[in-house]
């Protein structure tokens, strides 16, 4: 085992090295246009869905913030679920303020299902997926529109950052949410978006029509309906310049929960598609292999962290019960000397590349209030312990994934 | 896909080859500067050893002044002392070649031949240092006998600058299948290791032998 760790360290840093270059190289061919969105050049009629389920202390500014749109939304359909509080009264109330706002009441099914019988109901060309806890700015719409110029596209995708941003929790995820936007952009300029989120996405209805909606039976419906599209050929672009907020877990449980839940979307995906490795476009030949690499990186490294954790934890058990015995200090002259391999030395070098890279991205997305001073706390726990978090999330999602745990959210 | 955007795949392989080569270079670059000063220290070390075993011989013709024969074996005894230390802490650093390996076999050999300098010395000149030779396990080494032999070195370290240059400690992997090092564990019963052999008579294995150290010391 201790033999093969170097080699196995070295395979971690060449894939680290390529990603990272891989970023770079797409950022500075596109750095010039990566904030510019399509002219409208036409008219598209966007209907809105919005799935709801016991969203009763979000839902009204939800609903408040798609008709406050610059770009005419002509329908908005909220899904109820069968939610048990208050969502339903409030829809209700806000009916005659909005002509245009639709309720629908229906047994609880799924967001997936729920999604699908407003794909049947909606009347526009264009159909906006919204989560009820987020909210499109004024400009979000209009910078989308005009991707669906090029009748290949199939869906577009916002910049989407958390709305809540005060406490500790959240402020990481502010980091995580820049970071992701920015590299989801630059994946657009490759075709290799292999995801548009919940909070805000819009389809042209004849490709959801023409992939049949939305899965179901996966836990993500937004992952398993970009992949379909992918694999039906359809484009998936995305502006930066519109932006739409989202309200993110504030805490460990629930941000630990939803993780859990997009880890188990994402194998339920690699299962379902997995016959289009290395075969199908983008979908076989980066997508996939990028959640596998991922999943194997991730599997195999926790397991590594594991193995050295516990033979370091052991033998320092060892040690002090020894030194005890014979009388030595547990402590002494030769524990601060440290001389550090090759490998150490790359380490650092691929650690502090990673840092060059977050502050780039959030100068790049304009955050570099998450590097001002009273913040900085935050950035380095963001790229030191916080992504530490992924692959212990990524093996608590295996063992739900064996043992069949699904739930809606 | 955007055509002209393809080629990035292959500009980021490309730059990621010379990055990482460059990485692995330096890193044997790194190794190499190492293993060239442990080979210096190796040679200095030879010389100083054969100079002793020079001294030996004369003494086999003639007399020799046995209290500068017993100062350069201490003095020789302290420098091995400190190489060793150095070239542990390059060993455990070195991932890419295993030249370390062959230069510590090297090292084995010389400080046996030491040994057997040392207890010649001993012997002739009637000294009163004491010989402590460390033989410990190089190889497959479990996590207990890792952390009883860091334990044996910094026992072995404060006794060393505890009694300086009345103890003559050398430190020698005897697990590498050398011979001349398997000859003399059997010549002198070692069975277990690691293990501090006091004088070539008394074997400290366990810890709580090794605890009572001080006490074998002349």
């Amino acid at each position: 085992m201790v033999q093969i760790l170097p080699y196995v360290y070295l395979g971690y840093m060449f894939i680290s090295i390529y990603f990272v270059t891989f970023y770079l190289l797409l950022f500075i061919r596109n750095r010039k246009g990566m904030f510019e969105s399509p002219k409208i050049t036409k008219k598209y009629t966007i209907s809105v869905l919005v799935p709801a389920y016991n969203e009763q202390d979000t839902i009204e500014n939800t609903i408040k913030a798609v008709f406050d749109s610059k770009y005419p939304i002509d329908e908005l359909i909220v899904l109820d679920d069968g939610s048990k509080d208050d969502t339903g009264k409030i829809v209700k109330s806000l009916l005659k303020k909005y002509p245009k706002l639709v309720y629908i009441n229906k047994e609880n099914s799924g967001k997936a299902d729920s999604l699908n019988q407003g794909i049947k109901l909606a009347k526009s060309e264009l159909i906006a997926v919204v989560d009820a806890d987020s909210y499109p700015e004024k400009e979000a719409f209009g910078r989308l529109v005009g991707f669906f110029d090029d009748e290949k596209v199939g869906v577009a995708t916002p910049y989407i950052i958390p709305r809540n941003r005060e406490k500790f929790w959240e402020k990481l995820q502010y980091i995580e949410y820049s970071v992701i936007a920015f590299t989801r952009k630059l994946l657009g300029y490759v075709d290799a978006i292999y995801v548009t989120p919940g909070p805000l996405a819009l389809y042209r209805k004849s490709a959801l029509e023409h992939v049949g909606g939305f899965d179901k039976n996966n836990m993500t419906e937004d992952i398993e309906v970009t992949w379909h599209l992918t694999k039906e050929g359809y484009k998936r672009k995305m502006s930066l310049g519109a932006v739409a907020t989202t309200t993110v877990p504030s805490k460990l449980k629930p941000w630990l929960t939803q993780r859990r839940r997009w880890n188990l979307g994402g194998l339920q995906c690699i299962s379902k598609y997995k016959r289009y490795f290395l075969r199908k476009g983008m979908l076989g030949f980066f997508i996939l292999p990028f959640f596998i690499l991922n999943l194997f990186l991730g599997l195999v490294g926790l397991s590594i962290f594991l193995y050295l954790s516990i033979s370091r934890i052991i033998t320092n058990y060892f040690y002090v019960r020894s030194s005890f015995i014979v009388g030595s200090a547990v402590i002494s002259s030769g524990n601060f000397h440290y001389t550090p391999s090759f490998l150490n030395y790359l380490g650092i070098v691929l650690f502090v590349f990673g840092l060059i890279y977050t502050v780039l991205i959030l100068f790049i997305m304009k955050q570099n209030v998450m590097l001002k001073k009273h913040n900085f706390f935050i950035f380095l726990i963001y790229s030191t312990i916080y992504l530490m978090f992924y692959p212990f999330i990524l093996v608590t999602s295996l063992y739900h994934y064996f043992k069949g745990v699904q739930r809606w959210r | 896909m955007e055509k002209s955007q393809k080629i990035v795949f292959l500009q980021a392989l490309i730059v990621t080859f010379l990055i990482f080569n460059l990485g692995i270079f330096l890193g044997f670059k790194l190794e190499e500067n190492r293993v060239n000063k442990v080979n210096t220290f190796y040679l200095e070390s030879e010389m100083d050893l054969l100079d002793q075993r020079i001294q030996r011989e004369i003494f086999d013709i003639t007399t020799i002044n046995c209290d500068k024969a017993i100062e350069a074996n201490i003095d020789f005894a302290d420098k091995i002392f400190a190489e060793a230390k150095i070239i542990s802490r390059y060993e455990s650093a070195s991932r890419l070649s295993n030249e370390l390996e062959f230069q510590h076999k090297r090292f084995d050999l010389l400080r046996t031949l030491f040994w057997i300098n040392s207890i010649r010395i001993k012997r002739d000149c009637n000294a009163d240092y004491d010989n402590l030779v460390y033989l410990y396990k190089l190889n497959d080494l479990s996590l207990e006998d890792k952390a009883k032999q860091s334990v044996f070195s910094n026992v072995l370290t404060d006794v060393k600058e505890k009694y300086g240059s009345k103890i003559m400690l050398i430190p020698i992997a005897a697990d590498t299948g050398i011979p001349s090092i398997e000859l003399l564990l059997d010549a002198y019963n070692v069975t277990e290791l690691p293990v501090i052999l006091i004088n070539e008579e008394i074997q400290l294995n366990d810890l709580d032998e090794v605890k009572e150290l001080e006490k074998y010391l002349e």
